[in-house]
């Protein structure tokens, strides 16, 4: 109907990818189809109500992940907890990653730093200069080594310290860039962090969710014989401040994987981590 | 490569213009142009169907492919000749854009791309910002060997830049490429920093640079940057990953400045030249 073309533009404007946004549509249609619009009820209202009720679906997290309470339970066996964070380029992995140990830090837990990304310039001073803004050690074993080695020796050296949580940074790359995929794969089959997160920004088009999927997708195909399979467990999606209501592409990411977003982040100190509002969310994309 | 998805569907579809035209839109907008370009030209391509309706016989899917053509042509060409560095002059070209969108990448590659047509070429690292800038542009530019300058004990910017173009205009460098922080158009202070860096360097160019997997957001972002500062060219990053790049659309139309190259990898030699045709 002429109401929800005009719903699927507005999603669109506010940079909902189209794919995700004629999802949305469509199963808003089918509810109102298959319900009774009662008299006192527009047919407008009626679409609005039914299409809020489908985001909040969306955004709703279908499962919970409580970093702060496995960072404990992995302490009282004695073994730090590990994050990884990928993600394509500039994109905000290696902040992102100063943020979280920030909020790891205020929350009483030590952390260790991991220049897993030894490829791009730069890459290893920047995480050195976070190190030394939040007081934690950064490991490092330079550039042009084995991004796996380098988790691997920093979350040994982690446990020697007794450090609560390492913190695995990796350089930026292409989704269809088959080798540095591998390589990923690799680092995180080797590895077994405790916990995988993709990073992405709220800035991205229709090409986040493709993204995503293939992120996901590579770390499941390329699982060796033997191990479990495994994709990615939650989202940071990053540059919140960059884009006014255009908060669409919380959406198309949350709907493409099915994981939670578990946190945004919106600046370039260490405090602009935040959980996400999905009522926030929604009211943005409907106003 | 948004046109490739224009006439891919523009082909399947033989029946009404109404519905074909609606399917380009559709391919438009997962191609990241911004809703508001596409809601003019379909408007244009409108009228120019109807004007061309006249002269019947036509082929309409041709007319309308035709007619969508052109009109993406007349925005990714806004009329404006791009700025080339002269030989045997002081140039000074500042790159501008949003957080991550390879600014600081691109003009390593440009600085390399004009050193090979035989400039003398420096970089200025005027980002104090974000950590490990300076060591990122300084490394590049190693690579590239490029005469680098940078401070890592000035945190002021604009002091950076304006001392850095000084001494590198006694130098005699002919192309002096400075390197700003990246920021985005809520964040007044750091707006006006770059308005400051621009006064105090006078470039003859200012390159915005964006990145290809930018969604809605971009045009306005874009529009904001030309506001402040004049800017002169676009580089268009990332296109190595199969995004659409359709915001390119958006950034030319709201800085009414040309495409001079794009990015297509995160090594020195992933910069091409810009083919609106093949685009
Ligand atoms: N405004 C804003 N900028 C951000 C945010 N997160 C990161 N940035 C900026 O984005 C730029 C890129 O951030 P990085 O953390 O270096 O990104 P990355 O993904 O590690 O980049 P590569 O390692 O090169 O792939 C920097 O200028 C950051 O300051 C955010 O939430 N808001
Ligand atoms: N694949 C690919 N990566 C690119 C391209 N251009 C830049 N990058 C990568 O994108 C990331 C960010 O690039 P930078 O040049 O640091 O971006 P920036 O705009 O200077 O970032 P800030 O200074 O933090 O605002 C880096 O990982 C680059 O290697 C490109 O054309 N293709
Ligand atoms: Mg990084
Ligand atoms: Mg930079």
């Amino acid at each position: 109907t002429q109401s929800t073309w005009e719903l699927k533009d507005k999603l669109i404007s506010k940079n909902v990818a189209v794919a995700v946004a004629d999802d949305v549509c469509k199963s808003v249609q089918a509810t109102l189809q298959s319900t009774k619009i009662g008299n006192f009820e527009s047919l407008h209202t009626a679409i609005e109500r039914s299409m809020i009720d489908a985001l909040r679906r969306i955004l709703r997290p279908k499962r919970d992940i409580n970093i702060l309470r496995e960072v404990e339970s992995a302490r009282a066996r004695r073994r730090p907890f590990s994050i990884v964070v990928c993600g394509v380029n500039g994109v905000g992995k290696s902040t992102s990653l100063a943020k979280l140990s920030y909020w790891l830090q205020q929350n009483g837990n030590t952390v260790l730093l991991a220049a897993g990304d030894t490829f791009r310039h730069g890459a290893v001073e920047q995480l050195e200069v976070h190190g030394r803004c939040l007081g934690v050690d950064v490991f490092q074993l330079g550039y042009g080594t084995d991004p796996s080695a380098v988790a691997q020796a920093a979350i040994q050296q982690a446990a020697k310290s007794k450090n609560d949580v390492v913190l695995i940074d990796t350089a930026g790359r292409m989704q269809d860039h088959e080798s540095r995929m591998r390589a990923l794969a690799k680092l995180i089959h080797d590895n077994q962090p405790d916990l995988v997160l993709f990073v992405g920004e709220a800035l991205v088009g229709n090409n986040g969710v493709d993204q995503l999927r293939k992120f996901n997708q590579c770390l499941h195909d390329f699982t060796p014989v033997g191990l479990k399979s495994r994709g990615i467990d939650g989202i940071i999606l990053t540059k919140f401040d960059t884009i006014d209501d255009k908060v669409g592409a919380a959406v198309s990411m949350t709907y493409e994987l099915g994981q939670p977003i578990i946190f945004v982040g919106v600046g370039q100190t260490y405090q602009d981590l935040k959980v996400i509002e999905a009522d926030v969310v929604v009211s943005a994309l409907m106003q | 490569q948004a046109l490739n998805n224009v006439s891919k569907s523009a082909v399947i579809g033989e029946e009404e213009v109404k519905q074909l035209l609606n399917e380009v839109s559709m391919a438009l907008l997962a191609a990241d142009v911004n809703i508001q370009i596409v809601r003019k030209l379909q408007i244009s391509v409108k009228a120019e169907m109807a004007v061309a309706d006249a002269g019947a016989g036509l082929n309409k899917r041709k007319m309308l492919q035709n007619a969508v053509f052109n009109s993406i042509k007349r925005i990714l060409d806004p009329g404006v000749k791009p700025f080339i560095p002269i030989k045997g002059k002081t140039n000074v070209v500042m790159f501008v854009g949003l957080q991550g969108s390879g600014k600081t990448t691109s003009c390593t590659k440009y600085a390399l791309y004009f050193q090979k047509k035989g400039y003398k070429v420096a970089l200025v690292c005027a980002d104090t910002f974000r950590a490990g800038a300076y060591d990122q542009l300084k490394q590049n530019a190693a690579k590239a060997k490029v005469r680098f300058y940078g401070s890592v004990s000035e945190s002021d910017p604009v002091a950076i830049a304006r001392e850095g173009v000084r001494d590198l205009k006694k130098e005699k460098y002919e192309l002096i490429i400075v390197d700003t922080s990246g920021r985005h158009k809520q964040e007044a202070a750091l707006f006006d920093e770059m308005k400051q860096v621009q006064e105090a360097v006078q470039p003859n160019d200012i390159v915005y640079v964006m990145s290809a997997t930018d969604g809605q957001a971009l045009h306005e972002q874009a529009a904001q940057f030309k506001a402040k500062v004049p800017v002169g060219s676009v580089i268009v990053t990332k296109l190595d990953c199969h995004a659409k790049g359709g915001g390119a659309l958006s950034a030319v139309a709201a800085t009414n400045s040309p495409i001079i190259f794009i990015g297509t990898g995160e090594h020195m030699g992933g910069l091409e030249h810009f083919k609106p045709d093949g685009f």
